[in-house]
């Protein structure tokens, strides 16, 4: 707690003290900063955390304006402006998080094209605020209203500014501690993988812009009751623009380098603009230095230089906790393809695949390169749809849905190149996969979700040979490729699924590794009665582990049997003798 | 339909798929997100401004806007854009600072007001009974003619996929020798001056001033959203759709109405068909 309240106290004391050393004038401007870096907070907290990028913010800011000014002009009484404040926030939080759900669907990857939806829709809004002259007094604007609750913007006003500021602050901080942020980093980091793990991430990302959204209005409110003024650029792209600049010079990855960011460049514009005429340009090349070279911008480099001074005490071991779980719990099922066909533009990968597993057991799929081993994989999870026939789990049809449903219908899966959360620890990663198929709504919020431990992580961690358990406080970045695909196994093991895909899980691993690495498989399968399913190439793994063989040739099924059969046929043998094609 | 609002419909059209391409070319094939890009429309209108403060004759208007524009293009790619490919984001934020920084330079050169230019042809010409500029008619056949002979030069050409290789795997690129510096600033300057001509065109149409390249940057993104970065075909499939959505509704409604449409359908699009009409083959 201690490393959220200092902070805080800190803020609300620095700020206390500006209209006793400054004086009032000083402590008005600073509170019209302070109210900028209120909204770049929430842009930092966006696009710090999730890595998507809103480049209309303005338009939350400048919509909850204007309906403040209307609502204070024209609304009688402090507590029905207070709830009118409180719906506006609401439908604007709904809005938000539509619009986001509904572009970020079906894509793994945060991309450019929601950056420019929000820039058009501010530049619709400042359109729409200069024209609708009868709501909004056109570009004149619209003014003549008092403050919230009659408050001098020069006195008393500041104070109100001020307990917003730490509020939000504090709010963020506390945030940040929590495991919702975790899972907003993780969609940053590697949203592939989080999708894997069952967490629809255009959800996450449609609630963390909900959020800054909310910030970036509560930040309008108070902008109009401070000004006494809206005009149609409160809520155009001038503004958002500005707002990111804030959010990247002041450094989006900590709670207070949107408000550094807002308080250094509103000062030093307030002091330079009239005599430098360069400063507009000034002010762009530091923002492209600041991402060419410091993307953590000013409070990186400050905190850089303080951890230096006082390094950070590495964090105490929680003691674990058994986690709940798994919410879908279902029973190892037979996997069926029929005529599965995939094409991709003219490339056909998939030709008419067919065969049905047991419902338990170890099956291996075996084929030369390009056979379409991983593409079958792919189609399993959803993240590629068969163009024709069907797949299904038991008697569900599993094809068409998204790859974040795949865990859910109990299919768990490690990806050829492993993949983790790269930027984070060892430890925060299994927390991800821990909570992967059995957080509930509020565990996102609960600081003990980082504790839970399953026992068949705990087998695998404590395994005297896995090395993982030396290493949980290091990023996984600084792992060797070996260490990564125990902690990705590891992870896809956590949730438990009773359909387990491993596509090549022992490449890259020296003997020894790979011996374990098969242990752990086969002690998998034996514990859970799953079936594991594994793309390998190394025939004496694929010996020692499968029950059945699958054999995939040019996108079809050549041979499906038990190893010794498949080594039997001449078919199988001229394909890997290099025979016919 | 009267025939002038189809002339108009083409004019709209086939001028915002000149702006399109440029940005298609470095968004499609660098991967590049240049915001920017509406600012090299800009500085492409400025070039009349600039003969006509210098005094000089109207034919060296092309050639200024060439050079200006491709002066300004290469010292940014060598400078800011060669750090950033296969960083898409960071692409974004970079070249967002160069739009600023753009606008910001020309405003402190040319000042914030509006100027108007008049176009170098005059007069009219007499399409089935129908008066229509002839500055336009002119440039609607010249951006014809220009397509054509790119998608000519597109098929016989290997520059798209030393592009491909290139933004794919450079150190490879570079391996198998090509000039990966060469390349890539080739493709930045070309698309840029694209977006530069399509400046010029427009100059005399228009308000020229330092933030008109916002707009532009917008609609031209747009069109490729709906018609896809897989092709010149699909470019104009996108430039039709998005161009004909905003004069049509602009026409009927308002303006704010035809941009309400054209946003409204490009989120649409980004929905149910995040590929566009023509997907890349990527």
């Amino acid at each position: 707690m201690a490393s959220v309240l200092l902070p805080a106290s800190l803020l609300l004391a620095v700020l206390m003290l500006i209209p006793e050393l400054f004086g009032d004038f000083m402590a008005y401007q600073i509170g019209l900063y302070l109210i900028y870096g209120i909204a770049a907070q929430g842009i930092g907290y966006l696009w710090g955390k999730t890595g998507v990028l809103p480049l209309g913010q303005a338009l939350f800011f400048g919509v909850a304006a204007y309906v403040t000014a209307i609502a204070l002009r024209d609304v009688q009484g402090l507590g029905a402006q207070l709830v009118l404040a409180l719906l506006v926030l609401a439908v604007l939080a709904g809005a938000a998080f539509v619009l986001a759900t509904l572009i970020f669907r079906g894509r793994s990857e945060s991309g450019p094209y929601f950056s420019l939806v929000t820039l058009a829709l501010a530049m619709i809004a400042e359109q729409v605020a200069g024209t609708a002259t009868g709501l909004t007094g056109g570009f004149n604007g619209l003014s003549g209203f008092q403050s919230l609750a009659a408050l001098d913007p020069f006195g008393g006003f500041y104070y109100v500014i001020v307990a917003a500021t730490v509020l939000v602050s504090l709010l963020l901080l506390i945030l940040n501690r929590l495991p919702a942020t975790l899972i907003a980093r993780a969609v940053a980091d590697n949203e592939p993988r989080l999708q894997l793990l069952g967490f629809p991430t255009h959800v996450v990302k449609g609630m963390a812009f909900a959020f800054s959204a909310v910030i970036a209005a509560l930040a309008g409110g108070l902008f109009a009751s401070h000004q006494g003024i809206v005009t149609p650029t409160s809520t155009g792209f001038a503004l958002s623009a500005e707002l990111v600049i804030l959010a990247a010079v002041g450094g989006r990855f900590h709670v207070f380098g949107p408000l550094l960011g807002a308080v250094v460049v509103g000062w030093a514009s307030a002091e330079l603009r009239d005599s430098f005429p360069y400063w507009e340009l000034l002010m762009a090349v530091a923002f492209i230095l600041v991402v060419l070279k410091a993307p953590g911008g000013l409070a990186e480099l400050i905190e850089r230089a303080f951890r230096q001074a006082w390094p950070a005490k590495p964090p105490v071991p929680q003691p674990p906790l058994e986690a709940p779980p798994p919410l879908a719990a279902q029973a190892a099922q037979p996997l069926k393809f029929q005529d599965v066909e995939l094409r991709i533009g003219v490339v056909r990968i998939l030709n008419g695949v067919s065969f049905e597993t047991p419902a338990t057991g170890i099956v291996s799929i075996i084929g030369p390169n390009g056979a379409g081993k991983t593409s079958a994989l792919n189609t399993i999870t959803g993240n590629l749809h068969p163009t024709g026939g069907s797949i299904c789990l038991g008697d569900a049809r599993i094809d068409m849905r998204p790859p974040y449903r795949a865990l859910g219908s109990g299919i768990g899966r490690k990806l050829q190149v492993p993949s983790v959360f790269f930027s984070m620890s060892v430890s925060e990663n299994l927390t991800i996969a821990m909570m992967a198929g059995r957080a509930r709504r509020l565990d996102y919020l609960k600081p003990s979700t980082f504790r839970w431990r399953s026992a068949a992580l705990a087998r695998v961690l404590e395994h005297p040979s896995v090395p993982l358990k030396d290493e949980v406080t290091q990023p996984v970045g600084t792992l060797p490729q070996g260490h990564r695909q125990f902690l990705e196994f590891a992870m896809t093991a956590a949730s438990a699924p009773p359909v387990l895909l491993l596509d090549e899980p022992c490449a890259g691993l020296s003997p020894d590794e790979t011996a374990l690495m098969t242990d752990l498989v086969r002690q998998y399968q034996a514990e859970t009665g799953a079936l594991v399913i594994v793309i390998e190439h190394d025939m004496s793994i694929v010996e020692a582990i499968s029950d059945k063989v699958l054999v995939l040739h040019q996108g079809r099924v050549l041979a499906f049997d038990t190893y010794a059969a498949i080594r039997a046929d001449p078919q199988v043998s001229m394909v890997y003798a290099g025979g016919t094609k | 339909m009267s025939l002038v609002l189809i002339l108009n419909l083409i004019w709209q059209i086939s001028t915002l798929a000149l702006v399109a391409l440029g940005l298609a070319i470095v968004f499609g094939k660098l991967r590049i997100m240049n915001m920017a890009h509406g600012e090299f429309v800009m500085i492409g209108a400025y070039a009349p401004v600039i003969t006509a403060s210098l005094g000089l004759p109207g034919w060296l208007q092309l050639p200024v806007c060439i050079l200006t524009v491709a002066l300004v293009a290469f010292v940014l790619e060598r400078s800011v854009i060669r750090h950033l490919y296969g960083r898409m984001f960071d692409s974004l934020l970079a070249t967002w600072g160069i739009a600023i920084l753009l606008r910001e330079g020309v405003e402190l050169i040319f000042g914030r007001g509006y100027q108007s230019v008049s176009p170098p042809i005059a007069g009219t010409v007499t399409i089935l009974g129908a008066d229509y500029p002839a500055y336009r008619i002119a440039v609607i056949a010249g951006i014809a003619v220009g397509f054509a002979v790119l998608a000519w030069w597109n098929r016989r050409s290997k520059v798209a996929t030393r592009i491909k290789a290139m933004v794919g795997n450079p150190e490879l690129a570079q391996a198998v020798g090509i000039n990966t510096a060469r390349l890539s600033a080739g493709a930045f300057v070309f698309g840029c001056c694209t977006a530069g001509l399509a400046g010029l065109v427009l100059a005399p149409t228009i308000r020229i001033e330092p933030m008109m390249g916002l707009d532009y940057l917008i609609r031209a993104f747009f069109a490729l959203v709906v018609g896809g970065l897989g092709s010149l075909e699909g470019l104009a499939i996108g430039a039709g759709i998005i161009a004909g959505t905003q004069s049509l509704l602009g026409a009927l409604a308002s303006q704010t109405y035809g941009y309400l449409a054209v946003l409204t359908l490009s989120i649409l699009f980004l929905w149910l068909k995040p590929d566009g009409i023509r997907p890349s083959s990527r």
